[in-house]
Protein backbone atom coordinates (compact mmCIF):
# COMPACT_ATOMS: atom_id res chain seq x y z
CA UNK A 1 0.00 0.00 0.00
CA UNK A 2 2.86 2.55 0.87
CA UNK A 3 4.45 1.59 -2.34
CA UNK A 4 1.51 2.64 -4.09
CA UNK A 5 1.18 5.73 -2.78
CA UNK A 6 4.27 6.75 -3.23
CA UNK A 7 3.66 5.64 -6.69
CA UNK A 8 1.24 8.17 -7.51
CA UNK A 9 2.88 11.06 -5.28
CA UNK A 10 6.07 10.22 -7.35
CA UNK A 11 3.58 10.33 -10.75
CA UNK A 12 2.18 13.46 -9.36
CA UNK A 13 5.84 15.47 -8.68
CA UNK A 14 7.06 14.08 -12.30
CA UNK A 15 3.91 15.61 -13.64
CA UNK A 16 4.14 18.96 -12.08
CA UNK A 17 7.93 18.92 -13.78
CA UNK A 18 7.06 18.20 -16.96
CA UNK A 19 4.87 21.78 -16.78
CA UNK A 20 7.79 23.90 -16.83
CA UNK A 21 8.16 23.52 -20.49
CA UNK A 22 4.62 24.57 -21.23
CA UNK A 23 5.15 27.40 -18.62
CA UNK A 24 8.24 28.59 -20.45
CA UNK A 25 6.18 28.32 -23.62
CA UNK A 26 3.62 30.74 -22.02
CA UNK A 27 6.01 33.12 -21.09
CA UNK A 28 7.99 33.72 -24.44
CA UNK A 29 5.73 32.54 -26.84
CA UNK A 30 3.38 33.71 -28.94
CA UNK A 31 -0.53 34.48 -27.63
CA UNK A 32 -1.90 31.57 -29.63
CA UNK A 33 0.95 29.56 -28.19
CA UNK A 34 0.28 30.78 -24.80
CA UNK A 35 -3.32 29.55 -24.95
CA UNK A 36 -1.71 25.89 -26.37
CA UNK A 37 0.60 26.11 -23.29
CA UNK A 38 -2.45 26.62 -20.81
CA UNK A 39 -4.36 24.20 -22.62
CA UNK A 40 -1.51 21.89 -21.24
CA UNK A 41 -1.23 23.19 -17.90
CA UNK A 42 -4.43 22.99 -17.26
CA UNK A 43 -5.23 19.19 -18.58
CA UNK A 44 -1.64 17.70 -16.54
CA UNK A 45 -3.32 19.20 -13.13
CA UNK A 46 -6.59 17.57 -13.67
CA UNK A 47 -4.24 14.58 -13.33
CA UNK A 48 -2.23 15.96 -10.86
CA UNK A 49 -5.17 16.54 -8.36
CA UNK A 50 -6.45 12.99 -8.76
CA UNK A 51 -2.94 11.41 -8.40
CA UNK A 52 -2.48 13.58 -5.04
CA UNK A 53 -5.97 12.70 -4.00
CA UNK A 54 -5.30 8.89 -4.87
CA UNK A 55 -2.05 9.43 -3.02
CA UNK A 56 -3.17 11.03 0.32
CA UNK A 57 -6.51 8.44 0.38
CA UNK A 58 -8.91 11.49 0.63
CA UNK A 59 -12.38 10.86 -0.81
CA UNK A 60 -13.30 14.84 -0.89
CA UNK A 61 -10.60 15.70 -2.87
CA UNK A 62 -11.66 13.79 -6.07
CA UNK A 63 -13.72 16.12 -6.53
CA UNK A 64 -11.51 18.62 -7.54
CA UNK A 65 -10.74 16.96 -10.87
CA UNK A 66 -13.88 16.52 -11.58
CA UNK A 67 -14.51 20.53 -11.28
CA UNK A 68 -11.27 21.56 -13.12
CA UNK A 69 -11.91 19.18 -15.63
CA UNK A 70 -15.44 20.98 -16.09
CA UNK A 71 -13.93 24.56 -15.52
CA UNK A 72 -11.03 23.82 -18.29
CA UNK A 73 -13.88 23.33 -20.54
CA UNK A 74 -15.99 26.25 -20.38
CA UNK A 75 -12.86 28.92 -19.34
CA UNK A 76 -10.87 27.41 -22.30
CA UNK A 77 -14.07 28.19 -24.22
CA UNK A 78 -14.09 31.69 -23.05
CA UNK A 79 -10.40 32.61 -23.11
CA UNK A 80 -10.45 31.30 -26.76
CA UNK A 81 -13.37 33.28 -28.10
CA UNK A 82 -11.80 36.36 -26.43
CA UNK A 83 -8.57 35.59 -28.36
CA UNK A 84 -10.25 35.02 -31.35
CA UNK A 85 -12.31 38.66 -30.90
CA UNK A 86 -10.47 40.82 -29.35
CA UNK A 87 -6.98 40.23 -27.70
CA UNK B 1 2.01 -6.69 -5.15
CA UNK B 2 1.11 -7.27 -8.62
CA UNK B 3 -1.30 -4.52 -8.09
CA UNK B 4 1.29 -2.32 -7.00
CA UNK B 5 3.50 -3.27 -10.18
CA UNK B 6 0.38 -3.00 -12.48
CA UNK B 7 -0.34 0.65 -10.55
CA UNK B 8 3.49 1.76 -11.19
CA UNK B 9 4.08 0.51 -14.85
CA UNK B 10 0.22 2.71 -15.67
CA UNK B 11 1.72 5.34 -14.06
CA UNK B 12 5.09 5.41 -15.27
CA UNK B 13 3.48 5.39 -18.52
CA UNK B 14 1.10 8.45 -17.80
CA UNK B 15 4.30 10.57 -17.19
CA UNK B 16 6.25 9.11 -19.90
CA UNK B 17 3.26 10.70 -22.18
CA UNK B 18 3.01 13.81 -20.60
CA UNK B 19 6.88 14.00 -20.94
CA UNK B 20 6.74 13.44 -24.67
CA UNK B 21 3.76 16.13 -24.79
CA UNK B 22 5.38 18.89 -22.68
CA UNK B 23 8.27 18.37 -25.43
CA UNK B 24 6.34 18.46 -27.64
CA UNK B 25 4.88 21.55 -26.62
CA UNK B 26 7.95 23.18 -26.02
CA UNK B 27 10.24 22.08 -29.14
CA UNK B 28 7.45 22.55 -32.09
CA UNK B 29 7.14 25.73 -34.18
CA UNK B 30 3.87 27.02 -34.19
CA UNK B 31 0.98 26.97 -32.16
CA UNK B 32 -0.28 24.71 -34.80
CA UNK B 33 1.99 21.90 -33.96
CA UNK B 34 2.55 22.65 -30.59
CA UNK B 35 -1.65 21.90 -30.37
CA UNK B 36 -1.07 18.30 -31.66
CA UNK B 37 0.72 17.59 -28.53
CA UNK B 38 -1.72 18.99 -25.68
CA UNK B 39 -3.94 15.69 -27.46
CA UNK B 40 -1.55 13.14 -25.61
CA UNK B 41 -1.80 14.64 -21.92
CA UNK B 42 -5.40 15.49 -22.52
CA UNK B 43 -6.78 11.74 -23.46
CA UNK B 44 -4.16 9.52 -23.05
CA UNK B 45 -2.75 10.13 -19.92
CA UNK B 46 -5.85 10.63 -18.66
CA UNK B 47 -6.89 7.39 -19.32
CA UNK B 48 -3.69 5.55 -18.10
CA UNK B 49 -3.84 7.57 -14.76
CA UNK B 50 -8.07 6.64 -14.31
CA UNK B 51 -6.90 2.69 -14.75
CA UNK B 52 -4.04 3.24 -12.56
CA UNK B 53 -6.63 4.64 -9.93
CA UNK B 54 -8.79 1.89 -10.14
CA UNK B 55 -6.06 -0.89 -10.32
CA UNK B 56 -5.23 0.35 -7.20
CA UNK B 57 -8.59 0.88 -5.63
CA UNK B 58 -11.06 -0.89 -7.59
CA UNK B 59 -14.27 -0.06 -8.54
CA UNK B 60 -14.91 2.42 -5.63
CA UNK B 61 -16.64 6.02 -5.70
CA UNK B 62 -12.94 7.19 -5.57
CA UNK B 63 -12.37 5.43 -9.19
CA UNK B 64 -15.41 6.43 -10.05
CA UNK B 65 -14.94 10.36 -9.71
CA UNK B 66 -11.58 9.98 -11.75
CA UNK B 67 -13.57 8.14 -14.33
CA UNK B 68 -15.94 10.85 -14.64
CA UNK B 69 -13.19 13.55 -14.98
CA UNK B 70 -11.72 11.71 -17.80
CA UNK B 71 -15.02 10.85 -19.56
CA UNK B 72 -15.50 15.04 -18.99
CA UNK B 73 -11.80 15.60 -20.39
CA UNK B 74 -12.54 12.57 -23.35
CA UNK B 75 -15.39 14.92 -24.40
CA UNK B 76 -13.92 18.45 -23.80
CA UNK B 77 -10.75 18.35 -25.54
CA UNK B 78 -11.54 17.84 -29.15
CA UNK B 79 -14.16 20.56 -29.09
CA UNK B 80 -11.55 22.99 -26.85
CA UNK B 81 -8.71 21.68 -29.25
CA UNK B 82 -10.69 22.87 -32.42
CA UNK B 83 -12.26 26.07 -30.70
CA UNK B 84 -8.25 27.07 -30.11
CA UNK B 85 -7.39 26.08 -34.15
CA UNK B 86 -10.10 28.18 -35.03
CA UNK B 87 -9.19 31.11 -33.46
CA UNK B 88 -5.76 31.05 -33.87
CA UNK B 89 -6.64 31.28 -37.69
CA UNK B 90 -8.89 33.58 -37.33
CA UNK B 91 -6.82 35.84 -35.43
CA UNK B 92 -4.13 34.81 -38.16
CA UNK B 93 -6.24 35.15 -41.03
CA UNK B 94 -9.58 37.42 -40.30
CA UNK B 95 -11.55 34.30 -41.14
CA UNK B 96 -11.48 30.36 -40.84
CA UNK B 97 -12.48 29.53 -43.94
CA UNK B 98 -10.06 29.57 -46.87
CA UNK B 99 -9.84 32.35 -49.23
CA UNK B 100 -12.28 32.66 -52.12
CA UNK B 101 -9.83 32.03 -54.89
CA UNK B 102 -8.38 29.03 -52.94
CA UNK B 103 -12.33 27.23 -52.56
CA UNK B 104 -13.59 24.42 -54.53
CA UNK B 105 -16.34 25.12 -56.87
Amino acid sequence: MVLGVLGFTAAAIAMLICTIPAGIVIARGDLGSAVVGYEFITSVMVMVLALLAQAFQRSSLFELPVLLAMLMFGGGLVFVRAMERWL
Amino acid sequence: MIRDVCTDILLGLAVLVVLGASLGVLLMRDAYQKLHFVTPAALVAPALVALAVLVQAGLVENSGETCLALVVMVIAGPFLSHATMRAIRVRGQGDWRPPQKERKP
